[in-house]
């Protein structure tokens, strides 16, 4: 239930943000990495130190990394397919070789068909995704927004002390 | 945000930075804290997927400064067994190369290990593999190895010893499955056919003008003189038609008796049909054999196929794990929530093995519970995930009093090679339960050998087992239900509980997936003969009794074909026999009158055959 509420408080406090529509599309676009890839791996705290270092939407990478998750799950025998097509296809196996003999390279699990499958997959969606939410989040703003902003709904959500923790990284 | 776009946006949110830091800091303090709680963890859960056991650890300690880890309290389950555990260690020093972990790499130098203790009794059960079907994508690489272990073992339950203790019954003998019925069909067909055939060539031979004319010619002759040209011409024409129809007689005859012959195979052939629906019959009724090595196969097969099986499953494990060559392969990813995937490994000539145990050292005890246990050394080397890279078979032996093992890993060729031996003694062996009998044999303090030999997909194995100290147990348990409070199982109680003496021998060899299995015992005879004393008479009644039930259901039609193959044969034979009768009588005369009349004696004549 905690986590549902922090959902909403995320959307609509990234929705209503100072924010540019493309900073909180890029940070959608940047968590969905985080929710779409298994967590626990080298590439997902690059990621988390872009969503932090980059003036992008932190609440939108949050929200990113939420929404993107469960679809994670879904489309995991997918990643393992691709992973394995990409992972075992002769024309990169040199690469493949070279990357696993380097050091550090290893620790990042690319060797593994989910991991490789998903990162490969979630890139592939980086750039389609971060154009479909900025327009999806500058017609939001220009036709409900304001609406949504006078509401009491929206003032007992800001209202809440998570709100203020999130103002700390908000763009 | 009224006008964000007029504004200049800034790349970089310095002000995160601190956080970052703070975050990252705390990381480290995580990490410093709680290095060897991670490890210890992830080395258990790592252990415990590989091996298909759980692996269990007390404590790890980790000192990457100088290379060491140091394992204490370490327990591996066995996978095959509930409640016992495959080993104890009381302490692992490892000595590890750090900079290949950059790579993922682990390289051992060299272990030390303390304290092991093998086969020792857990309250929990430690098995992880054994609970998976070992089918489905989710399953690993133990559970499936373990699944197809056991599928092979299967093969090996050869029926127990199925005595008949209740009242015999052949009703679900079905006539449909007797072959003797369609064959003596076939048969009976066969001789209607083989019948008109003769007929139609007895009436070819048309042997009555031939027969009528050489009579006139012989009348006449009988009256000629000897300067009558004409009528001796005649004669000798005669005795030629004669002669002609003779040889066609002889033909016929050919044909008869190869015909007959074929009649006379196709009856033979209904007995041996007779002979295979007895044995069908019979198989039906379940009795026992009464043979002394189907006793030893049926009493200690399946416990002596256990050895075998275990030896295979971790050889089959270390194939998964070391398998030869450079090509990538793949096993199962870490354990997660979410999919574990496949991690695929690219080995690298020149390269780093992705695991390496140089050289292992082991020290352990047999019989720890003992006033005396007896302390044993070992040596391990080359255990690697690519041998190919390595470049040497992984070698591992181990010695001490009354104890001599090894065993060699060879997975450098295209055709990997495992080899294990051991020898044992002194030391007690779990005792058993003996299938389908009321019995728990305990082997005491005896000898055990093991021999194993894996080469590709052709395998050699022996397992023997020798004791002077066994004991006897009444196991009214799950295993001995079958004959529990039977004659039988009385019978196989008295003749086995005063025996202390144990000599069995199970011998697998041939190609993996079906190889041959001997066992022998020496309880074998004993058991066989008593058996043959008490249950032989049943046995044989029963026997009758399904011969009689065959030989009931099959005379119906048996019966008539061999009275008309009988028949037909001495028709055949008879009209042969008078025919060829009349044309020698005929030629005798012929000639006697010709020689009479010309005083030449004729060649051929019937007195010269």
């Amino acid at each position: 239930m905690f986590a549902l509420v922090k959902l909403i408080q995320s959307l609509i406090g990234a929705l209503h943000s100072e924010g540019t529509p493309g900073q909180l599309a890029l940070g959608i676009a940047l968590g969905s990495i985080m929710g779409l890839t298994p967590l626990m791996n080298i590439h997902n705290a690059i990621v988390f130190g872009a969503i932090v270092l980059l003036n992008v939407s932190f609440a939108g990478g949050m929200l990113g990394w939420a929404l993107f998750v469960p679809i994670g799950f879904l489309l995991d025998p997918l990643f393992d397919w691709i992973g394995h097509q990409v992972l075992m296809a002769e024309s990169l196996r040199g690469v493949w070789t070279s990357l696993y003999n380097t050091p550090i390279v290893p620790l990042t699990n690319f060797n593994n068909t989910i991991v490789l499958g998903s990162l490969v997959f979630s890139l592939l969606l980086l750039v389609p995704l971060f154009f479909a939410t900025r327009w999806a989040v500058a017609r939001y703003r220009v036709t409900v927004g304001e609406r949504v902003r006078q509401s009491k709904f929206y003032r007992a959500v800001m209202a809440s002390k998570v709100y203020t923790v999130y103002k700390m990284f908000q763009p | 945000m009224t006008a964000p776009s007029t504004a200049r946006i800034k790349i970089f949110r310095w002000r995160a930075v601190g956080p970052l830091l703070v975050l990252f800091i705390i990381l480290a303090i995580l990490w410093w804290l709680f290095a060897d709680t991670i490890a210890r963890r992830e080395t258990q859960k790592v252990g415990t997927q590989l091996l298909g056991a759980k692996v269990e650890i007390q404590d790890l300690h980790l000192d990457l400064k100088n290379g060491d880890v140091t394992i204490r309290g370490l327990t591996i389950a066995s996978p095959h067994e509930a409640f016992k555990n495959l080993l104890q260690a009381d302490e692992l020093v490892a000595e590890i190369d750090v900079i290949p972990l950059t790579e993922k790499k682990l390289i051992i130098d060299r272990i030390a290990a303390n304290g092991l203790r093998f086969g020792t009794p857990r309250e929990t059960d430690g098995r992880v593999a054994a609970k998976s079907d070992g089918k489905g994508s989710g399953a690993g690489i133990a559970e499936r190895v373990l699944a197809e272990t056991r599928e092979w073992a299967s093969q090996f339950q050869v029926p127990i010893l199925q005595l008949a203790t209740g009242k015999l019954s052949i009703d679900s003998l079905d006539p449909r499955r007797l072959s003797t019925l369609p064959a003596a069909e076939a048969l009976g067909a066969r001789a209607d056919s083989t019948q008109k055939a003769w007929q139609t060539a007895y009436n070819e031979l048309q042997l009555g003008p031939t027969l009528d004319s050489a009579a006139a010619t012989l009348e006449k002759l009988n009256k000629a003189r000897a300067t009558d040209l004409a009528t001796l011409n005649e004669g000798r024409l005669a005795l030629e038609r004669l002669k002609r129809a003779n040889d066609r007689v002889t033909a016929l005859e050919r044909g008869v008796k190869t015909g007959l012959a074929g009649l006379q195979s196709g009856l033979a052939g209904l007995d041996s049909a007779r002979r295979r629906d007895y044995a069908f019959a019979r198989s039906l009724l379940k009795l026992p054999s009464l043979d002394a090595p189907e006793i030893g196969t049926a009493l200690f097969a399946p416990s002596a196929i256990r050895p075998f099986e275990k030896v295979l499953y971790y050889t089959q494990l270390a194939r998964r794990y070391m398998p030869p060559g450079l090509l990538p392969r793949a096993s199962t990813g870490p354990q997660r929530a979410r999919r574990a995937g496949e991690d695929i490994r690219f080995p690298k000539e020149q390269a780093l093995p992705g695991f390496l145990l140089r050289s292992a050292e082991l020290s352990f005890l047999l019989r720890p519970t003992s006033d005396q246990p007896q302390r044993y050394a070992g040596r391990l080397s080359g255990l690697t995930s690519d041998p190919a890279l390595y470049g040497r078979p992984m070698v591992a032996s181990a010695s001490g009093p009354q104890l001599v093992a090894g065993a060699m890993i060879n997975h450098l060729r295209g055709v990997p090679v495992d080899t294990a031996g051991a020898t044992v003694g002194g030391i007690p062996l779990p005792s058993f339960a003996v299938p389908g009998l009321p019995l728990r044999l305990d082997p005491g303090a005896g000898t055990t050998e093991l021999g194993f030999n894996l080469n590709g997909d052709t395998i050699h194995a022996r397992f023997e087992l020798r004791s002077s100290n066994v004991t006897w147990a009444r196991d009214t348990g799950a295993a001995g239900q079958n004959l529990t409070n039977t004659t039988i199982g009385d019978l196989i109680w008295r003749t086995v509980s005063g025996i202390s003496n144990l000599e069995l021998e199970a011998r697998l060899s041939g190609a993996l997936h079906s190889p041959q299995l001997a066992v022998r015992s020496n309880l074998d005879q004993a058991i066989a003969s008593r058996l043959r004393a008490v249950v032989g008479e049943e046995v044989a009644a029963a026997e009758r009794q399904v011969r009689e039930r065959v030989d009931a259901l099959v005379k119906a039609k048996v019966d008539p074909v061999r009275a008309q193959v009988n028949t037909l044969q001495t028709q055949a034979n008879a009209q042969i026999a008078q025919q060829r009768a009349r044309v020698d009588e005929l030629q005798r005369q012929l000639e006697q009158r010709l020689r009479e009349l010309t005083g030449i004696r004729l060649p051929g004549s019937p007195s010269k055959r």
